[in-house]
């Protein structure tokens, strides 16, 4: 019975991937006729359009705001089709004004699944805690588990004095960072939306990851606590690192006594180490921005040209795939977070150890 | 070039506001009290641990106190059985000894009495000795006596009478 049901598996499996290949865009462009190849018209399937990847994440609210989105839209494709020249004189105006028309507060497709995913976050950790008893049942067993591993994840690098220090903050950027990539896999993201001309342009919900502007927001928060954390173990002492004031004076009083080589070693370490340890820790915030949100905008776009491509079947794998990716981007997040801090508590102190050799 | 990428100065605050939020959320209702009571629990099975350590420990010891006692008690008993053996031994020898000097006494009695008795018994004869000499010699007499047969026969009665009197 058993083989009956493996061989059946592996029959809709077969029977989906020859659909998926037929019914997609490879099997469209096998069969698509020789004037539209030689038209350079991309090949359709019947079930799924081509997809388009809009950037910047798109306005679902207030309303004033999503009519102004939609408008910018239009007139960035009539710019793209005909040309700047044909554009009139609104169209030249909403596309000077961008997609978000200045400063004001909107709701995007991401921020709205941010908001989802929040509440989910901290409604199952809320509930879990809340009945927490010391036997623990099935759900705060769960709990324990995510926070007992994120705990010993943070002892391993910063050992147990300083873990519970750190550990909210490692902790909250892991599980956000997790939660709302994992949560952008849902069905219901790439189906949900504002309707035009039959095709969902406007989708209700995007992950996250996918705008700029969360893990620059993540970055920023990563960025403030090191620094603060560096400052509150160090004291002032901690800003030594990058303003070498004792390097300064080796360099000057070397100088002096005409020790070429000691003063160009001291002054070097001034003008230049420092400054650029100094630019290192800004550079930090662009490198967790852009490496969460390139991973996360680049599982997107594999999700939607996998369904283009071969429906049905090849986004399986890139759901297995994106799973382990969100994963690993939360872990990378934090860990790098904690890694950091851990640098700024202690980088300094060993320098000092050794000037005093 | 910020504005093609989607970077958008109020999403950016909002987005920040919203996870310091979440933060703070778990921190006051997840992180803290999970945390608190995985340490309760830490220390309630650490000292659950010690107490089954200590109570096996002092087990271990009562065990020991109870042995060595059931030793001591089996060694009284040895003793005291050794005790009750020992007196009954000398008590049995003692009444030996008496029993026996007890027969001594009663024999030499006897042989003193049997003594008394055979001389009380030999007196008597002696005391009748002067009638065995008369009837000794009235049958002397019956018959024709003689000088000679006379004297014969007194010296014959005196020896029997001294044979006697020897025992």
């Amino acid at each position: 019975m058993n083989r009956g049901i493996l061989l059946f598996g592996l029959l809709v499996v077969v029977a989906l991937a020859v659909a998926g290949l037929i019914t997609g865009a490879i099997g469209a462009g096998l069969t698509q006729s020789e004037e539209d190849k030689a038209a350079g018209q991309t090949a359709e399937g019947p079930f799924i359009p081509k997809p388009a990847v809009h950037l910047p994440a798109q306005v679902v609210g207030p309303v004033g705001a999503r009519e102004h989105y939609v408008e910018f839209l239009h007139a960035e494709h009539k710019e793209r089709e005909y040309g700047e020249e044909k554009l009139d004189e609104h169209a030249h105006e909403v596309l000077d004004e961008g997609p978000y028309q200045g400063n004001d507060f909107i709701i995007t497709n991401t921020l709205l699944s941010s908001w989802i995913a929040s509440i989910i976050l901290v409604g199952v950790f809320v509930i879990g805690a809340r009945r927490a008893q010391l036997v623990p049942g099935r759900f705060q067993n769960f709990c324990e588990i995510v926070i007992e591993g994120l705990l010993r994840f943070v002892e391993g690098v910063v050992g147990q004095a300083r873990a519970r220090l750190l550990f909210p903050v490692i902790a909250s950027i892991f599980l956000f960072v997790v939660i709302n990539a994992w949560i952008g896999l849902l069905p219901i993201y790439p189906s949900l939306g504002f309707i035009t001309d039959g095709i969902v342009e406007i989708h209700l919900l995007r992950p996250a990851g996918t705008d700029i502007n969360m893990p620059l927001a993540l970055a920023l928060v990563s960025f403030v606590f090191v620094e603060f954390l560096g400052l509150r173990m160090l004291g002032i002492g901690y800003l030594g690192k990058f303003i070498r004031v004792r390097s300064l004076g080796r360099g000057l009083s070397a100088l002096f006594r005409f020790k070429l080589l000691d003063a160009f070693q001291g002054l070097l370490d001034f003008f230049f180490v420092g400054p650029l340890e100094a630019f290192s820790e800004f550079v930090r915030l662009i490198s967790f921005t852009f490496r969460l949100f390139g991973n996360m905008t680049a599982g997107e776009i594999l999700v939607l040209v996998s369904a283009f491509l071969v429906p049905f079947i090849a986004t399986v794998g890139v759901y297995g795939l994106e799973l382990l990716v969100g994963f690993i981007q939360g872990l990378i997040f934090a860990g790098l977070t904690l890694v950091f801090a851990a640098i700024a508590m202690t980088a300094h102190e060993h320098e000092e150890h050794e000037e005093h050799h | 070039m910020l504005e093609t990428l989607g970077i958008h100065f109020p999403s950016l605050l909002i987005y920040l506001i919203n996870f310091l939020l979440v933060l703070g959320l778990l921190l006051l209702f997840a992180y803290r009290p999970i945390l608190r009571l995985m340490d309760q629990r830490a220390d309630r099975i650490r000292e659950s641990l010690e107490a089954s350590e200590r109570a096996r420990e002092e087990a271990a010891s009562s065990q020991e106190a109870v042995e060595a006692q059931l030793v001591e008690a089996r060694r009284e008993a040895q003793r005291i059985v050794e005790q009750a053996r020992e007196s009954a031994e000398r008590f049995r020898a003692e009444e030996m000894e008496r029993a026996r000097s007890e027969a001594d006494n009663f024999v030499s009695r006897a042989r003193a009495d049997i003594q008394r008795e055979r001389d009380a018994a030999i007196e008597e004869v002696r005391a009748n000795f002067g009638d065995l000499a008369i009837t000794a010699a009235e049958r002397v007499v019956r018959r024709s006596l003689d000088r000679q047969a006379h004297e014969e026969l007194i010296a014959q009665v005196l020896e029997e009478g001294e044979s006697l009197r020897r025992g």
